[in-house]
């Protein structure tokens, strides 16, 4: 007797083949798509990284200024910074592309660059240093004199003042840049989420320095930064739109349980099969998983908006865009922000996974310490990443309380 | 042109809605055509509402009244029939077209207040020019000037949050009339505060109504807030209109049971203020007179008192029959010494209950004065008790208290008259007064009411 004669002939459906043969067509059909995108995000990791791990004194500079800027721009003084802002990027996009810069630079007496070639031990005046530093002066010059407030005279005088210092540290006294970094992320913990969280980061960071940690640290937090930011672009409109209309609310829900719950592994195989093997794969694939919470709890937070208060925008005439950007996004931002602190959380869990791409990093050691039975490398590459991991939660769990709506509910309280 | 109209307006909602609408239309109550999977929350309703006018909309929940409200703005479009906003039919504008409209003509009131958490008061009462797109400093500045008229000022800078409920609905309020549209469409604004507040909010309405002169829709399920506010009241049953009419019209006349049983258990005296009750305050006399004269012109008016008045109507007092008799004997030249300024007197917004205990105090007639003291009227202790005797349907009683409440001065008693509600107008009653000015024949046609 033979039982197969009652086997019910099950076809066999090629879901696998017919995957990867989508995936071939598409490979072949837009490869220049996946380039320009894998070449953004490269570039966009790896400027990131150079900044954390090595920053150049011109960087520095930039980020003095931006943020005498950024305060110039929360006072409304919009003209002069706007200006002094676009001239700065006028004389760069002209000294990146055609040296125009450099040009005057060697058209102006050599005095007034002498002491800077010394003090950098440069052989030639960088351009882009000089043009970073004269806007610097600029903004702070205009905050001195297009404001009467002192809170902003005395973020003009602070910013430009810590860059000499971390300059004069460096490139005078010769103090590691790891250090002056983690300095630098503890005074923002510092502003932002207080004297406990700096005091952690502070010294988590040494512990990661001591580890011989640091640079891989910094360029997982460059991957981390860069995907939770592609992740929050993506998210968020969708999020709304789904908050807005049943149709897409519907249509998301299934596309985001299956983007959570397909094992991570399984989304490397196209990321890799796109992009080849690096750090762009190990970005797309954190991007995917990481994305949903950011979907979910936008939407959350718009829908549970007091439908009063969006009725009452609609009967003032508001349009809908300006109902979102001044009722709803505000009042839902501690939800929104919660979403992306979630996204940057499980960003961190796929450090791991991403360095099995050749993202490296941290996950290359976890990695490493995996495949050759190296429990110390290993253990220490995840220590490194809870740091990180208890830094960027602290982090946005307390940027949320900057919110007017946070800040209303304090006053309130 | 009235300010809004309502033509046969329906809101059905469910997935088809036009057989419904014919079912109705032919009578049928909302509750016989469950089958069709449809709620009808407003069925067939028409009204007028006249420029300056509180309109109230009255009924109990589920009744329709917010549905219906929110017609009149085009926040919900009608499944059927029109709503003109001064001359314009809305249910024809597109969506800009509605949201223009709205900034720029109709205004809203929230129950729950709806103010924006995040944003100071004045960011939120400046609300409605900002969305209209006028520039910061001038909506502030007519933000700031709208909450001084609700009495918040010094309290911009705060958030909703820090405000009591009652401050809130101010701010609601401020943000309505900031936004300076001719109609204010108020859904139950004062439903959500306690009852002292809620009183106080209708005095404060009230009061801001006289110095602006809105066109307010007001949406409520307190009988005795409609009565209150309501020039005219529309009360809602099932979504249908059940009856339109002043407060005393619906008082007194209740077009159908479910109106009777509706206004059968409200106080009268809590309803029915001094302005309605009151008469037309004869004899006045002034100060200056003579004791003779103002003999005569109580007597011409049988009345044992007169109530001495100065030229601008402010009230002086009263003198009785027998301080007049004395100065006639003691051959007085002015009456001014014996006037007797204690009279008690009550604003014409206070209700019937409260007036009790002064009524039975004095010897007089209550005066009843405004704001600038001036008399208005006067409520002899008889029309007090006669208004709370008369009950509901009982017109031949009724009658007198509905009737008092308007020109009494011009009206020969007997007539009909078409009381709106109203204080007496100026023109009869200073009439009336430079007649009895003049010392010689009191009008005689004014016959008195005792």
């Amino acid at each position: 007797m033979s039982l197969t004669s009652y086997a019910v002939p099950v076809p066999r459906i090629p879901v696998g083949q017919t995957f990867d043969a989508a995936i071939n067509w598409l490979r072949v059909n837009f490869q220049a798509v996946f380039d320009f995108i894998g070449l953004i995000i490269e570039t966009c990791v790896d400027t990131l990284f150079a900044l954390f791990s090595a920053p150049s004194a011109t960087q520095f500079t930039l980020a003095a200024a931006a943020v005498t800027a950024g305060g110039l721009l929360a006072r409304k003084r919009y003209v002069p910074t706007l200006i002094a802002v676009a001239v700065w990027a006028g004389f760069y996009v002209a000294e990146v592309s055609a040296g125009l810069a450099a040009g005057v630079i060697t058209a102006l007496p050599a005095p007034l660059f002498l002491w800077a070639m010394n003090l950098f031990g440069a052989e030639y005046v960088y351009p882009p240093l000089v043009l970073a530093l004269l806007l610097l002066v600029a903004l702070v010059a205009i905050s001195f004199t297009a404001t009467r407030e002192r809170r902003q005279w005395v973020l003009a005088g602070v910013s430009a003042g810590v860059l000499l210092l971390i300059l004069a540290l460096h490139f005078i006294v010769g103090v590691q840049l790891s250090l002056i970094v983690a300095a630098l992320l503890a005074t923002i913990a510092l502003v932002v989420a207080g004297w406990r969280v700096a005091l952690f980061s502070i010294l988590g960071f040494l512990l990661i320095i001591s580890m011989e940690s640091w640079e891989n640290a910094m360029s997982s937090l460059a991957l981390i930064l860069v995907a939770t930011l592609v992740a929050v672009a993506i998210s968020l409109p969708i999020g709304v739109l789904a908050a807005q209309s049943r149709h897409v609310s519907n249509a998301a829900k299934p596309v985001l349980d299956f983007m959570q719950t397909l094992p991570a592994f399984v989304y490397l195989l196209p990321a890799i099969a796109f992009f080849s093997i690096g750090i762009v794969p190990g970005v797309i694939a954190t991007v995917i998983f990481a994305m949903p919470p950011g979907v979910r709890l936008t939407e959350l937070g718009i829908r549970q908006v007091d439908k009063e208060l969006v009725e009452a925008g609609e009967a003032f005439g508001a349009p809908d865009w300006q109902i979102l950007r001044r009722i709803q996004l505000p009042l839902a931002l501690a939800t929104i922000m919660a979403g992306i602190n979630q996204i940057i959380m499980l960003s961190l869990s796929m450090v791991v996974i991403a360095g099995m791409v050749g993202a490296g990093g941290l996950g290359n050691d976890v990695y490493t310490g995996i495949a050759q039975g190296d429990v110390p490398v290993g253990f220490e590459g995840g220590i490194a990443v809870v740091i990180l991991a208890i830094f960027l939660d602290r982090l946005t769990g307390a940027v949320t309380r900057f919110s007017p709506a946070a800040r209303a509910q304090r006053a309130s309280a | 042109m009235p300010a809004v109209r309502a033509d046969k307006l329906y809101k059905i909602f469910g997935r088809r809605p036009g057989r419904a609408v014919e079912l109705l239309a032919d009578g049928r109550h909302r509750d016989e055509i469950k089958s069709l999977n449809v709620t009808a929350a407003v069925i067939d309703v028409s009204f007028e509402v006249q420029p300056g006018e509180i309109f109230v909309v009255m009924g109990l929940s589920g009744s329709g009244k917010s549905t219906l409200i929110r017609m009149l703005n085009g926040l919900l479009p009608p499944t059927a029939g029109s709503v003109e906003i001064e001359g314009t039919d809305i249910t024809k504008l597109g969506k800009s077209g509605l949201r223009r409209l709205r900034s720029e003509k109709v205004s809203m009131v929230f129950q729950h207040f709806a103010l924006f958490p995040h944003r100071t008061v004045l960011d939120n009462a400046a609300y409605g020019l900002e969305v209209r797109g006028v520039a910061r400093s001038e909506r502030e500045a007519k933000a700031r000037e709208a909450l001084a008229l609700v009495g918040l000022d010094g309290w911009e800078l705060k958030v909703p949050g820090q405000l009591s409920g009652g401050m809130q609905q101010r701010v609601g309020l401020a943000r309505a009339l900031a936004a300076d549209t001719d109609i204010i469409l108020m859904d139950e604004a004062f439903s959500a505060l306690d009852p002292l507040i809620r009183r106080d909010m209708q005095s404060q309405l009230l009061e801001l109504q006289e110095s602006l002169g809105k066109t307010i829709i007001f949406i409520t399920h307190d009988l005795n807030e409609a009565m209150r506010l309501g020039d005219r009241i529309c009360v809602l049953r099932d979504g249908r209109v059940a009856q339109i009419g002043t407060a005393e019209e619906i008082l007194n006349d209740p077009a159908n049971d479910y109106v009777a049983q509706f206004v059968e258990d409200v106080d009268r005296t809590r309803v029915l203020t001094a302005s309605s009750v009151m008469e037309a305050p004869i004899p006045v006399v002034d100060p200056g007179q003579g004791p003779r004269a103002a003999l005569r012109t109580m007597r011409e008016n049988q009345t044992p008192w007169a109530f001495v008045v100065r030229r601008n109507r402010r009230l002086v007092g009263a003198v009785g029959e027998t301080a007049i008799g004395e100065a006639v004997r003691d051959n007085a030249k002015e009456i001014d010494g014996i006037v007797e300024t204690g009279v008690e007197r009550v604003h014409p917004d206070t209700p019937v209950a409260d007036m009790f205990g002064q009524a039975a105090e004095s010897s007089y007639p209550l005066a009843v004065v405004d704001d600038q003291e001036r008399l208005v009227g006067v409520i002899p202790r008889v029309t007090l008790l006669a208004a709370l005797a008369s009950s509901v349907g009982d017109n031949g009683e009724a009658e007198p208290a509905a009737e008092a409440s308007g020109d009494a001065a011009e009206s020969a008693p007997g007539t009909e008259a078409a009381a709106d509600g109203e204080t007496a107008d100026e023109g009869p009653q200073s009439a009336a007064q430079t007649e009895s000015d003049r010392g010689d024949d009191a009008p005689a046609t004014e016959g008195s009411r005792q």
